[in-house]
């Protein structure tokens, strides 16, 4: 398959199965929920086969097509993947197909539901493939309307409130991206090309010799970055993933905590940074802090939640906050980027952080899930014993919160450690207070494992419906804790797709900070 | 006994022209009001014609007379008509019981 | 024929690879097999016991390939400077050996004996540009000691579980301890194969640290021994104090690991390696973090200021970067080396942190023996003598300090305990402190020696207790016990083995005894000389003195109560009987390494092998040149510190052994002093010890408590600040729509509908002209006309 098929093939084929479905009659549920899973599984089988046949020896964008969209605008249907997006794109996919297969629990509307989960999908794909700013925009808001349904919708009892409070969120940030989008295009020559536009901003773009100005940049980047850290989320903007978690259905939980999440952290990556270096770094300490903050501040309120669910939405305030901060890492001292392998190390580490969390978190989501499924609460506290009546399944959940607690040889752990150790380089001070992390993540998630799953008996309602898992859920969650074990103890599968790319991404963003500075010295920069 | 002169016929236009106007208001018969109209218009005529032979008008004065006669000739055909139909429904022809038309 | 490196590399790594693929095994077996039979038993025995085979090959291997160069007489190269110049330039290898003129062959074949240690990678985790994180492996004579150490107390271990786990094996186990909400006892299916599959976890992520070849994968296996013993304290899951140890241990090993995470980064960032050894990469060898600090002659290459140390390369020189020599400041290398050390605290539960070991007691008993006593425990101080290498004399003497308050506060403890199991877990903290105490006193080699025999007699004695309390049907309080040796011969006299080799007795004038009296003299030994040369810090050498005698008593105690005098509670002695010879025969075993694994003391096989992996060889005196101003004694050979002082050492700490036995003769045997007086004198220090110190009571109140206050304080700042935020902003934003509603509503609208309703009105107004009368109408025409003749007559000018 040539590359431009496969790449739009993954981004639309979501879609088109979700088209054929208005075909099925409303009452086959589970024919149109198998067709849902051949769709997702075949989506997931395609991002395999880009994977397959990516080449991670190379640095830059591969299979890069374009395709003039709306040619008065220089709007272009511009796709490609690189070592950043591809480990998302197959995140993705697995995640797609994982909560495809757990959304059988989903009985009202199933046409509906699946419709919706389908658009999503192909928003998601599309945000992670598109190398056109406006596309990259388009993507953006194709994927967010789905999902105000899918809560407003298929949710718990106070769906309207999370979803309302999802979508304002998403879109106050939208407008900022939206903004920041129409500064770069009016100061670049009309061109919506992110790769254009990050040249542009290194200044080795051919042609044009001038550069973003500094307050531009600064601008430019805080209403990006506001616009991402909404959706990675961080605090202080975090407060609509608690309930939009709580409220949510749990595949769409699955998707909400192992996809769109990392849409934030890959918009600074491929955005936010490469087009505004000078903002990025101006604001690198308080971007490094704010994600120091979250994982502490994370930490503490999954400490004290005492609903399932809400709890590992908090715990994923607190592992983004990881990303947040291997991201930011970049130490420049006069103008020169100082340790550049230890910034590297750090936006490796968030990108692994990332993938770890989308297994990890769409892990307890769904464990979470498993529960709910069948005793229909989730109150903390009125659990325990788990373990005596569902043996496996407390098992494979005692893996996933490990991993969730970054266990060594488990996928969290490489992330988080690579990040906290990345950081000394930048600002000890910020590196132990995002080390004692440590100690709040084991405190909390084995306080909730002692609460839930150890103990005794469970006395709260609904006993009799504790029956172990079946082999659909079990399926599920092996391949979850077998993907945790396999990136726990070979990290590396991970690092070497990613490597590349990263390394030439800090390598570029270093020298053109280092133009840009000589050229502040010199005052040629407005 | 002198040239009898314009204002004799304005006179006698002016007098019938009165005694129609003075029927139609009088009259609660619907073709005592019909001919109170028919008055109205025989004295506008007499006016014509006397404006017609005392002033340098020409045949014009006549000619419009003659369009009022048969125009008039017409209305009484007309008039008639709603007359007998307005018996037909009311059973009279007394106009103070055609009010329907207030507001 | 391939390298001995690789062959030993390959032996070690079959002997750490066997337990984990024993635990999958296992846990295959668990979910899928009939609960009652003892496969999982004798797989994880299987596994470990060639692993322990494939460890003592390995140690075999090397020893001959050596020539046993290790055993033979150290010659007195601390006072020969002249061979540390000769070291060769190779890197790989560490030239300690130049000074065995004796090996006729040596000078053709520099290399054929003068490895020190092997080193390789396994496989690559990560790589950024220079920077690259791995899996490796490290080999030396304490790799080697470690292994066979670990693998064979494993092995007896997990023949004695068989025997104590054997009420497992059924479909009902009914645990008393648990009381259900309906008043009955729980019930659950037995966890035999479990069990054996933790313990095989265990064993693997234990071989792991041993056989690191970096720090980082040290911290790997670091976390995942913490993961087992967690696993192993919560063993019984329904048990909420046992859930509850497991929780406060991982916590507490988590608290270390802040520490430790903390040091690695300095090193990380300073460095660019976590390697221990150096790695040579075809023609070029790249330093490890030990060649970096220490170079090859094991001193510190201090700036003139004192503020900065500059490191080395692997072939002696300054190492360079970019024309600049690399160095890293003197108070980050201490800050660095107590991070580290931080992480060993955790695991060896010194202090602050020695609360979690007696709550892990909850575990079964052969969990207790293997890892809170031998092994798990014991990797705190394993990392800090591998890192020794790192830690400046201010580390040292802070680890001293650590060391020398635990030993004491855990002996002070263990004096007023009465749960047998309790007593040895403070006596383990207690003898981990001496460790540490050891390392800090520049006892290196003390220190793992003590290591290695606390390691056989404190496995015996738990598993003694274990054998105590399978026999007594799980009582552990041995208020209820005594007389027990005439119904438990074998458990009797073998723990009697135990507690004399902790208690370091010894004939006296002969300097024979058993294993525990050779290490614990060469650590008092090592603190006498210490303290003799910074007079300053003589509470160094008085704490293990006395604690010495305190830990005589306190053993002694526990001895007699259990064993000696007569039964206190004729319930227990009467069902009390000794267990299978599954569970004797390992302690018979333990019971002759105990008494003679220290054989030939500081010239025996055992601290040889052990001294010969020294990579900073503390020959000379080393004095700081940071704020601490302490001098390190010289310990080898017959002229040095150490030596001078070893004999009256020795003599003070027998002697403070014999009066602490012989106090606990006289108070629990012959009874000439009454324990409940001197109980009722001190009842404040009494109450003290029985709390513990009250640390759990100021941990509570310190972090506990202060935690769960902040974690409300970030729920209510979600939800009282930044969600009435976003709500106020989200009501002010209906309010102004309602207000825009309402002018349309009022001024708009009005506006259109005013004009519709004059219009009306006047309309309305206006019909009743409209009265349909023709006769009216034509009187109003003719009106009309007259008024208007009227007018114009009137208006028109004439």
């Amino acid at each position: 398959m040539s590359p431009e098929t496969l790449l739009t093939c993954i981004v639309f084929l979501p879609a088109v199965w979700a088209i054929a479905l208005v075909l099925f009659d409303a009452k086959a549920k589970e024919a149109m929920r198998y067709w849902g899973v051949l769709g997702t599984a075949l989506t997931f089988a395609l991002t395999i086969q880009l994977l397959a046949q990516f080449d991670s020896s190379k640095s830059g964008i591969q299979f890069k097509f374009d395709t003039p969209w709306i040619a008065n605008w220089n709007v272009f249907f511009s796709l490609g993947v690189d070592g950043i997006s591809l480990p998302l794109v197959v995140l993705t996919g697995f995640v797609c197909l994982l909560s495809m297969l757990a959304s059988w629990s989903i009985e009202k509307n199933v046409k509906g539901y699946l419709i919706l989960f389908l658009i999503l999908e192909t928003g998601m794909m599309g945000v992670f493939l598109s190398l056109d700013f406006f596309l990259f925009y388009v993507f953006w808001e194709v994927m967010l309307l789905p999902m105000y349904f899918l809560i407003g919708i298929w949710g718990g009892p106070r769906r309207e409130y999370a979803a309302i409070k999802f979508f304002l969120y998403t879109l106050a940030g939208s407008v900022l991206m939206l903004i920041a989008m129409l500064m770069f295009y009016f100061n670049s020559d009309r061109s919506f090309d992110l790769l254009e536009l990050a040249r542009i901003a290194g200044g080795t773009s051919a042609g044009k010799s001038h550069v973003y100005g500094m307050s531009m940049q600064v601008a430019a980047f805080i209403m990006l970055f506001i616009g991402f850290a909404i959706k990675l989320p961080s605090f202080p903007f975090h407060t609509w993933l608690p309930d939009a978690h709580v409220e949510a259905p749990t595949p769409i939980s699955m998707i909400l905590a192992g996809v769109l999440l990392k849409m934030g952290g890959y918009g600074i990556i491929r955005i936010a940074f490469p087009l505004c270096p000078y903002g990025a770094q101006y604001a690198a300490y308080f971007l490094a802090a704010l994600g120091v903050f979250s994982i502490i501040y994370g930490a503490f309120a999954a400490m004290a939640q005492t609903d399932f669910k809400r709890l590992v939405a908090y715990s994923s305030v607190s592992h983004m906050g990881y990303v947040l901060l291997g991201i930011a890492v970049w130490k420049i001292v006069d103008g020169k980027t100082v340790g550049r392998e230890y910034w590297e190390m750090g936006l490796n580490a968030a990108m692994f952080q990332m993938i770890a969390h989308g297994i990890s978190s769409t892990g307890m989501f769904f464990m979470v899930g498993v529960l709910y499924d069948r005793v229909h609460h989730r109150d903390i506290n009125k659990f325990g014993g788990i373990a005596q009546v569902m043996p496996h399944y407390a098992g494979l959940a005692a893996v996933i919160f490990f991993a969730g607690l970054g266990l060594p040889g488990l996928c969290g752990f490489v992330g988080e450690v690579f990040s906290v150790l990345a950081c000394w380089n930048f600002s000890p001070l910020l590196a132990i207070i995002s080390a004692s992390g440590v100690i709040l993540t084991a405190g909390y998630i084995l306080w909730t494992m002692q609460r839930v799953y150890l103990g005794p008996e469970y006395k709260g309602p609904h006993p009799e419906a504790l029956v172990e898992m079946n082999s659909r859920e079990m399926a599920i969650g092996y391949t979850l804790v077998a993907m945790a074990i396999l990136f726990g103890v070979l990290p590396h599968l991970l690092f070497d797709p990613m490597h590349g790319s990263i390394q030439a991404l800090t390598e570029s963003l270093a020298s053109s900070y280092e133009k840009l500075y000589g050229a502040i010295q010199t005052s040629q920069l407005p | 006994m002198g040239e009898v002169g314009l204002s004799a016929y304005l006179m006698v236009g002016a007098v019938l022209f009165v005694c129609g106007v003075v029927c139609m208001a009088t009259k609660r018969n619907g073709i005592g009001v019909l001919m109170g109209v028919e008055l109205v218009l025989n004295g506008a005529n007499v006016n014509f014609v006397a404006f017609s032979r005392y002033t340098s008008l020409g045949l014009d004065g006549q000619t419009t007379a003659l369009f009022v006669i048969v125009l008039a000739a017409a209305e009484a055909a007309v008039a008639l008509a709603i007359a007998l139909n307005f018996y037909n429904n009311h059973l009279t022809i007394d106009v103070d019981r055609g009010n329907e038309l207030q507001g | 024929m391939p390298e001995t490196g690789d062959i030993l590399m390959f032996l070690l790594t079959a002997a750490w690879l066997l337990p984990l693929a024993g635990f999958v095994v296992e846990i295959y077996w668990l979910c899928f097999s009939h609960r009652l039979n003892k496969g999982a038993a004798y797989c994880a025995v299987a596994c470990i016991g060639l692993g322990f085979l494939c460890s003592f090959s390995a140690l075999m291997y090397w020893g001959f390939d050596t020539k046993w160069a290790a055993l033979s007489e150290p010659a007195h190269h601390g006072h020969d400077t002249a061979h540390d110049a000769g070291r060769t330039e190779g890197g790989h290898e560490h030239d300690a050996h130049a000074a065995n003129t004796e090996h006729a062959d040596h000078a053709e074949h520099p290399d054929a004996l003068t490895k020190k240690y092997y080193t390789g990678t396994y496989y690559e985790l990560a790589r950024f540009g220079a920077l690259r994180v791995s899996l490796d492996w490290y080999i030396d004579s304490l790799t080697l000691v470690m292994f066979t150490m670990v693998t064979f107390i494993a092995t007896c271990i997990h023949i004695f579980a068989i025997g104590y786990m054997h009420d497992e094996l059924t479909e009902e186990y009914e645990d008393h301890e648990v009381h259900l909400h309906n008043g009955g006892h729980f019930s659950r299916p037995g966890r035999f194969h479990r069990f054996f599959a933790y313990l095989s976890l265990f064993s693997f992520s234990m071989l792991g640290i041993v056989l690191s070849g970096n720090i980082f994968q040290v911290f790997i296996f670091w976390e995942l021994v913490g993961l087992s013993s967690y696993l192993l304290i919560g063993f019984y899951i329904e048990r909420k104090s046992a859930s509850t140890a497991a929780n406060k241990a991982f916590i507490m090993n988590r608290v270390g690991d802040f520490g430790f995470l903390i040091g690695m980064m300095i090193l990380w960032t300073s460095f660019g390696t976590f390697q221990f050894g150096d790695r040579t990469d075809g023609a070029h060898t790249e330093a490890g973090l030990f060649t970096m600090v220490r170079g090859q002659d094991g001193k510190l290459d201090v700036s003139e200021d004192g503020k900065q140390v500059y490191l080395q390369d692997a072939h002696g020189h300054r190492a360079e970067k970019n024309g600049q020599p690399l160095t890293i400041s003197y108070m980050l290398l201490v800050a660095a080396g107590l991070g580290v050390f931080a992480g060993s605290i955790g695991k060896s539960a010194q202090f602050p942190l020695q609360t979690w070991l007696p709550d892990a007691m909850e575990g079964p008993t052969p969990v207790s023996a293997l890892v809170h006593s031998a092994t798990m425990v014991a990797a705190g101080v394993y990392l800090a003598a591998r890192f020794y290498p790192v830690f400046t004399p201010e580390v040292l003497l802070g680890i001293a300090y650590i060391g020398c308050i635990t030993l004491f506060i855990a002996a002070t403890i263990a004096l007023v305990v009465t749960d047998i199991k309790r007593v040895l877990a403070y006596s383990t903290i207690s003898q981990l402190g001496y460790m540490m105490l050891a390392i800090g006193v520049a006892g290196w080699g003390a220190a793992l020696f003590h290591l290695v025999t606390h390691a056989f007699f404190k496995s015996l004695m738990f598993l003694c207790s274990g054998s105590v309390i399978a026999g007594c049907h799980h009582v552990q309080d041995m208020s209820r016990m005594g007389g027990l040796r005439h119904k438990m011969k074998i458990t009797a006299y073998t723990m009697l083995v135990g507690v004399i080799a902790i208690a370091g007795l010894a004939i006296p004038g002969t300097s024979i005894g058993l294993s525990g009296f050779y290490s614990k003299d060469a650590i008092v030994a090592s603190a006498l000389a210490y303290s003799e040369l910074n007079p300053g810090h003589i509470l160094l050498f008085i704490a293990p003195l006395v604690t010495a005698g305190i830990t005589s008593f306190y053993m002694f105690r526990l001895w007699f109560l259990t064993f000696a005098g007569a039964p206190r509670d004729a319930h227990v002695y009467d069902h009390c009987h000794e267990n299978p010879s599954i569970m004797t025969t390992p302690l018979l075993v333990l019971a002759v390494l105990a008494a003679g694994c220290a054989w030939g003391g500081e010239g025996g096989p055992l601290y040889r092998l052990i001294a010969d992996s020294e990579t900073v060889p503390a020959v000379a005196r080393v004095a700081s040149v940071g704020a601490a101003k302490v001098i390190l004694p010289s310990h080898q050979g017959h002229e040095s510190d150490v030596h001078h002082v070893h004999s009256t050492a020795g003599m003070l700490a027998l002697i403070s052994a014999i009066i602490g036995m012989s106090l606990a003769y006289l108070i629990y045997v012959k009874k000439t002093i009454d324990a409940n007086q001197i109980r009722k004198q001190f009842s404040g220090v009494y109450d003290f010890l029985v709390d513990k110190w009250r640390f759990d009571s100021l941990y509570e109140a310190m972090f506990v408590a202060p935690v769960h206050i902040i974690s409300a304080w970030c729920v209510s700042f979600d939800k009282g600040v930044l969600d009435p935020i976003l709500h106020s902003a989200a009501s002010l934003t209906v309010l102004t729509s309602k207000w825009d509603r309402a002018f349309d509503e009022t001024f708009v609208d009005g506006l259109v509908n005013l004009v519709g309703t004059v219009t009306y009105n006047v309309g309305n107004s206006l019909k009743v002209i409209q009265t349909g009368r023709l006769r009216q109408y034509v009187m109003w025409i003719a009106v009309g006309v007259i008024v208007l003749f009227g007018a114009l007559v009137t208006t028109i000018p004439k």
